[in-house]
């Protein structure tokens, strides 16, 4: 045990002591698998005093955006070869086991792509299912009593990219408009992947007025696997009437994944005039 | 920050340690630690509980109840993630033979979201069985909680006993 984990673990062993249920930290929330290699990890630890059950499984799904721009996960059961799915060829060892108090267990995925696979970057989604906190069941004295309780499992979802030959990507931005509503500044657009990999990066929006100042702004992690047309919003102070900027930037900068899996690419950027009457 | 936020949070610090740390000597001390990205954790801080209930009554909690199941999930700032549940329809009597089960539901606003406040008072309400899109808060240790409620419908014949069913809420990293 060295002495950077010890502080964290104490603390965590500490909560654990007080906590009904806990479930696992999962790390890393994006797996890049490279061809070469044709397999990763991915770590789990239990926080908890008592033992987490683990499940693993995949699935092919990616984020697409509905009528009202919000981004959600869409699921393919049954993906044909034009989906760049790698859910049916990477498997999970194991795929469950129990994950002891205060320790730490590896799951090891491994690839095992179709000969000739086109160059290219394909996309899974693996789960890791935890079960909570059980109900206490200590018989009811009183047998005219009814006791109800529920047990919570918890999923996480992270994604899982395999990596082949030569990939690259970027984003086209189109369509970009918006709006003031009440306090709110509401930017919508059309974004589309470019080439054979997924866009991963960073989304910043921003109102600018007509002397540079920034009167609005967000800045989110953005995945683009095929097109999004998201909506953000951002809060934003009252507005003198005049013509302002909005504008839009994508970059692959990315402070929660290592250097190493960001595919760089150029910013791309786009601006529209917004006149406030 | 709640003690149990600033250790999980001390963990996922732990883990966001650049990968450049990896191997350095701090002052002739080895430092073997496993730098392993940054990482997720769900947290279930509660679960949900109906308590004693009475046979014929139809018992409800809310999402803002001392009752209702929470969890804390900790992850990349600013990010979206998708909330969606699996919910029962029907608890089973754990204590009883086979087959004796209690109704459950949940309401368009049985469920809860928010980003960094741990209090459900304000949260974002939504419909559980159709889910949603949460957001992480601003903050480096990036919170979302959840809360989740329900009614319960004991039939006047219910058999006495302890009800159990599974909730299980997934959330994807979008």
């Amino acid at each position: 045990m060295t002495r950077r984990l010890l502080l964290p673990l104490a603390l965590l062993a500490l909560e654990a002591a007080t906590l009904p249920a806990q479930g696992v930290v999962i790390a890393p929330h994006a797996v890049y698998i490279d061809a070469r290699a044709r397999s990763a990890s991915v770590l789990l630890y239990n926080p908890n005093a008592e033992p987490a059950e683990v499940t693993i499984s995949t699935f092919f799904g990616y984020p697409v955006t509905d009528s009202l721009g919000r981004i959600v996960l869409r699921t393919v059961d049954h993906p044909d070869s034009t989906d760049r799915s790698a859910a049916e060829w990477i498997q999970a060892f194991p795929r469950r086991l129990t994950v002891a108090p205060l320790e730490r267990q590896t799951i090891r995925l491994l690839a095992t792509p179709p000969a000739a696979l086109p160059d290219g970057e394909y996309w899974a989604r693996l789960v890791i299912a935890a079960k909570g906190g059980q109900v206490p069941i200590t018989g009811v004295t009183d047998t005219a009593k009814v006791k109800v309780g529920l047990t919570l499992e918890v999923r996480t979802i992270i994604g899982m990219a395999y990596r082949k030959g030569a990939v690259r990507t970027g984003v086209a931005i189109s369509r970009l408009r918006g709006a003031v509503a009440g306090d709110s500044l509401e930017l919508w657009s059309r974004i589309e992947r470019q080439g054979n990999a997924a866009y991963v990066g960073t989304i910043h929006g921003s109102l600018v007025d007509s002397s540079g100042r920034v009167r609005a702004e967000f800045r989110a992690p953005i995945g683009v696997y095929y097109v999004l047309e998201p909506r953000y919003a951002a809060a934003v102070g009252a507005l003198a009437p005049g013509r302002y900027w909005l504008k839009l930037e994508l970059t692959t900068q990315r402070e929660d994944l290592a250097p190493e899996v960001i595919l760089p690419s150029a910013a791309v950027r786009d601006s529209v005039e917004l006149r406030i009457p | 920050m709640t003690r149990r936020a600033l250790a999980v949070g001390l963990l996922v610090g732990l883990a966001a340690i650049p990968r450049a740390a990896r191997g350095q000597n701090s002052g002739g001390i080895p430092v073997d630690a496993t730098v392993i990205g940054v990482g997720m954790t769900i947290t279930t801080l509660r679960d949900l509980a109906f308590g004693q209930v009475t046979k014929g009554i139809a018992t409800s909690v809310l999402p803002t109840d001392a009752g209702a199941g929470e969890w804390q999930v900790l992850g990349n700032k600013n990010a979206f993630t998708q909330i969606t549940f699996t919910l029962p329809t029907q608890l089973s009597n754990i204590q009883a033979l086979p087959g004796s089960t209690m109704p459950i539901t949940f309401s368009a606003t049985s469920a809860r979201w928010r980003r960094d406040l741990n209090n459900p008072s304000g949260a974002t309400a939504f419909n559980p069985a159709v889910g949603t899109t949460g957001r992480f808060g601003p903050a480096t240790n990036a919170t979302l909680y959840i809360w989740i409620g329900g009614t319960v419908s004991p039939a006047a014949g219910a058999k006495p006993g302890v009800y159990v069913g599974n909730v299980v809420v997934s959330l994807v990293y979008l």
